[in-house]
């Protein structure tokens, strides 16, 4: 609690200071009035990627799942090397706030040497409930390979919103 | 020195910080207030900082949302406004729309609203996007370790933002609301406690939501900041809760809706249930 409301302080300051810059040089010789106004706050930051790792595609097309919690199930004829996770997105802001999570259903991703992919993606929660500590939430998916996948490096872009009512 | 060393160097750099940042991860921020509402007669500030580490260009936007019945907000395009969103977009004015910022560095974007003459009493609302314009998608660490055989290694880059709701009321509007039956269920995520909210009158409500046992000053649950918009007369409101405290909520509560604290606290419904 004490933490959130520091952080608030400050902001209100940060604010305060800008405003007054702004007044002095209108009003030089003025007398002072020290005023803050203190605004509920929401950060959001992204602190680990929706990492699929490494595929070697088979012959048959296959999936590979990352849960929300970041655990990887390789589909059936697929080999499926380094360390998946699910993206991470810490949210904070006043506690007890309760944040709404959005986001896209599904991303397609294109290949460096050609081919494309698409993958659909899983959201850890429709909304969260920010503690003291503020809270979190994760984003897993399905990715769609194809059979003989063309190798390369395949990236895409997906939206995540944080959303206040 | 050799273009190999220098390559590695180069290389080092790249690993060292991914190291200190598992993610490449400019484009963190920070978003106050949280909730804006205009009256049409002067406007407002709304600060972003970039709280990254990297430096990050931000784009602000207006979008339009709208609630469903299940309490979330869905995305509409531009083309399948209705006029009342159309001009909620059309009356909502704000400056600058896109900012490079260093870390640490906030800026201030200055939110104004023009009503035009004959404007329908209501309340108009979009939805103000904040969100960094990512960079080129980065070669992940992933590259380097991927054997020169036939693999497939993947790179997926959020793009990530914030939303605050920007409400504009024209006229006298009132509303009133009223808290349903509440329940205790389990969802693919674990518990949730759920509730009906419905709404009556021609503008939104919002407020915060305290779960009191009887007898109890600790209350059980607070959740603050739960709106109904006025494009749904009911909404249900689920929210997870840690198992033990799904057990604790069962049973004789009261539940009192009421307004945000900064205009006030005052009662919207205070209701007494049993919690199934």
């Amino acid at each position: 609690m004490r933490k959130f409301g520091m952080k608030r302080a400050v902001l209100g300051a940060a604010i305060a200071a800008l405003a007054m810059n702004a007044s002095a040089a209108h009003a030089a010789t003025a007398t002072g009035t020290a005023t803050a106004k203190i605004l509920r706050q929401i950060t959001l930051t992204n602190t680990s990627a929706l990492q699929y790792a490494t595929i070697i595609s088979g012959a048959t097309a296959s999936t590979v799942s990352v849960s929300t919690s970041g655990a990887a199930t390789c589909g059936a004829g697929l080999t499926c090397t380094g360390t998946t996770t699910a993206a991470n997105f810490d949210v904070q802001g006043t506690s007890g706030a309760v944040v709404l999570v959005g986001g896209d259903a599904s991303v397609t991703l294109n290949g460096s040497l050609g081919g494309t992919m698409t993958s659909s993606l899983t959201y850890s929660s429709a909304n969260i409930t920010l503690g003291a500590t503020g809270g979190s939430f994760q984003v897993g998916g399905t990715l769609n390979v194809g059979a003989n996948q063309t190798a390369g490096d395949y990236t895409g872009t997906f939206n995540v919103t944080a959303n206040y009512q | 020195m050799p273009d190999f060393l220098k390559g590695f160097g180069l290389f080092c750099a790249a690993l060292c910080g991914f190291a200190a940042f598992p993610v490449h991860a400019a484009g963190d921020l920070l978003v106050a207030p949280t909730r804006v509402v205009l009256d049409g007669s002067r406007g407002t500030e709304v600060v972003l900082n970039n709280i990254g580490s990297e430096p990050a260009t931000y784009r602000i936007s207006l979008e339009i949302k709208r609630m469903t019945a299940a309490g979330g907000l869905d995305e509409i395009a531009e083309a399948d406004a209705t006029p009342a969103e159309r001009a909620a977009l059309d009356m909502i004015a704000f400056s600058p729309r896109r900012v490079t910022l260093p870390p640490n560095q906030p800026q201030v974007i200055r939110v104004g609203v023009r009503i035009p003459e004959g404007t329908p009493p209501g309340e108009y609302r979009a939805h103000m996007l904040f969100r960094a314009v990512p960079d080129a998608a980065p070669a992940t660490a992933s590259d380097v370790a991927r054997p020169a055989s036939a693999g497939v290694s993947i790179a997926l880059t959020p793009i990530y933002g914030i939303t605050i709701p920007v409400i504009v009321r024209v006229g006298d509007l009132g509303a009133e609301a009223s808290i349903g039956e509440a329940w205790v269920a389990d969802t693919p995520d674990g518990p949730a406690f759920n509730f009906g909210l419905t709404r009556t009158g021609n503008r939104s409500v919002y407020g915060d939501i305290e779960v009191t046992r009887p007898g109890v000053s600790e209350p059980l649950l607070l959740a603050r900041g739960i709106a109904v918009y006025p494009e749904v007369g009911a909404r249900e409101v689920s929210l997870r809760v840690p198992p033990e405290l799904a057990a604790k909520l069962k049973g004789p509560v009261r539940i009192r809706y009421s307004e945000d604290r900064e205009v006030g606290g005052g009662t919207i419904d205070q209701v007494d249930r049993v919690v199934k």
